[in-house]
């Protein structure tokens, strides 16, 4: 472990990997109340579109990706609440369509290569010291305001109408919901890769669920289970050369079956 | 009557409420005031819980006015003075993350400032809305392992924890067995008489409240309001205007 933290590349990736696992647990806890669990997948890649005009332009793929992601997420809550179309089949179009215009941006600038690569799958290797600051600076404001908002977000995730018949300004609260959300996973595109990101944010919930507890020790128990899953496959990944995005996937799922195992009734 | 010079709590003129072309409420005037009780019925389908959705707000009146404390709704501010249960309150997700106490605690979040933690007041009201329910004993249970009487409790507590002035509750009957629904309107009556509060009830089930009720408004697309329930139970033009929904009134009042 020591012999690990002692490289300078491998003290960035905790960092950042560890912002990545509080927020996205953090996050996910409102995704996968309000049955928004998809739209991860489908902002993930979305950020992807950014990363894309990013390699093309020159421009930093990650700040590229906040961006492109936050305009997604603001199209899918406007697209959600002003149309009376199947919030599962709003999502599904936008991951495919914005999949179809990353690939044709990269394809059309040449950029299919290995820095892609990481993108989608994540790496360890590739997180520098200009995407940690990023990730503090967007992550610490991210956090802020989920944990300034977390009860009415709780109260909308429970029930919508009576929130906003509490005096809740629920239409604006679930708008920065999804742009925080945004804003997360384009973050984490870089150490779990934005195939992989969707895993991170719900399945840490999903299991915390399991235990069948109160909101506050669910949250708890979810950011529990995100951080031992990041530094472990994050440790996995650098001992036996695994790609880390799916290491640490495959070590959240691990936990969520044995999550399941331990509480069936 | 004095009552009539006060500000009603609703004012509703001339309201008008079409769907596609489809008319769900027509011309409804109806005011409500403070300390009242107040039951509506009607049949399914007949438009009574799209009115108590176009009161609080939910829905927009294709015409009409509704006026809450004497303000529009959407200048309205002071939503806790209103504790809205809604029909399918005690239908609770079983998987969701909540414990009672968690639950209730969603009664005071919108009189809470952002960062602040709860205040003591905050606290004594869950505390107050808890002992007032019966639901103390509890309030660390997680809601989805709860009976039907239970989490009606429960969802009324959470509207009473922010010590609402007027609490609208639309059918919290579903899934309640016929114990906890008698002892439920006597919660009710009392809710109204002892702790003042304008109690708003949509129901089937007149026949159980018509002593403690002061008004009774019908609702099939038009209201009727009837100022007096148990002449109203009895009447022939209420027959008229409810069909088969009159002959469930009887129907319950041999039974009872």
């Amino acid at each position: 472990m020591i012999e690990m933290l002692s490289y300078e590349f491998m003290q960035r990736a905790f960092i950042a990997g560890i912002l990545i696992a509080t927020l996205a647990s953090i996050s996910g806890t409102f995704i996968v109340l309000k049955r928004y669990s998809l739209m991860s997948e489908t902002l993930a890649h979305s950020a992807l579109v950014g990363v894309a005009v990013g390699l093309v332009a020159g421009f930093n793929p990650l700040w590229m990706a906040v961006v492109v992601a936050v305009f997604a997420a603001w199209i899918i809550e406007y697209l959600r609440t002003s149309f009376s179309l199947y919030s599962d089949a709003i999502l599904s179009i936008l991951l495919s369509g914005s999949l179809a215009i990353a690939i044709i941006i990269v394809s059309l600038g040449g950029a299919f290569n290995n820095s892609l690569f990481s993108y989608l799958f994540g790496s360890i290797l590739s997180v520098s010291y200009e995407d940690v600051v990023t990730i503090m600076i967007f992550g610490s404001i991210s956090l802020l305001l989920l944990l300034a908002f977390s009860r009415e977000l709780y109260f909308i995730a429970y029930d919508e109408e009576v929130a906003k018949t509490s005096g809740i300004r629920v239409k604006l609260l679930n708008f920065l919901l999804v742009t925080v959300v945004a804003i997360i996973i384009a973050l984490s595109i870089r150490v779990v890769g934005s195939l992989l990101i969707g895993a991170l944010m719900v399945i840490p919930t999903v299991s915390a669920l399991q235990y069948r507890v109160g909101f506050l020790h669910t949250v708890l128990i979810s950011l529990f289970i995100a951080l031992f899953s990041v530094i472990v496959g994050m440790t996995l990944s650098f001992y036996f050369s695994l790609p880390s995005g799916a290491t640490i996937v495959l070590c959240v799922i691990s936990i969520f079956i044995t999550s399941l195992v331990i509480n069936k009734k | 009557m004095s009552i009539k010079f006060k500000v009603p709590i609703f004012d509703v003129k001339s309201l008008n409420y079409s769907v596609r072309g489809l008319n769900i409420l027509i011309s409804i005037s109806l005011e409500i005031f403070n300390g009242e009780y107040v039951a509506i019925i009607g049949p399914n389908g007949g438009g009574k819980t799209t009115l108590i959705r176009l009161l609080l707000g939910l829905e927009e009146p294709t015409e009409g006015s509704i006026k809450l404390y004497g303000k529009k709704i959407k200048n309205f501010k002071e939503w806790h003075k209103i504790g809205y249960v809604p029909q399918r309150a005690s239908l609770v997700d079983e998987n969701f993350p909540a414990t009672v106490e968690d639950i209730v605690k969603m009664g005071r979040v919108s009189k809470r400032t952002f960062f602040r933690r709860m205040s003591n007041e905050d606290k004594s009201a869950v505390q107050d809305a808890m002992i007032k329910m019966d639901v103390l004993n509890l309030k660390d249970k997680m809601v989805g392992t709860l009976s039907g009487g239970q989490r009606q409790r429960v969802m009324i507590a959470r509207a009473l924890a922010s010590n609402p002035e007027i609490l609208i509750l639309d059918e919290p009957n579903t899934g309640v067995d016929m114990v906890s629904q008698k002892n439920f309107y006597a919660l009710l009556a009392k809710l109204n008489k002892e702790e003042k509060i304008t109690i708003v009830f949509i129901t089937h089930d007149i026949g159980v409240i018509a002593d403690d009720i002061g008004r009774l408004f019908t609702i099939n697309q038009k209201a009727t309001i009837c100022n007096n329930p148990k002449e109203t139970l009895s009447c022939e033009d209420m027959s008229a205007l409810y069909g088969i929904e009159a002959h469930l009134i009887h129907n319950h009042k041999h039974e009872h």
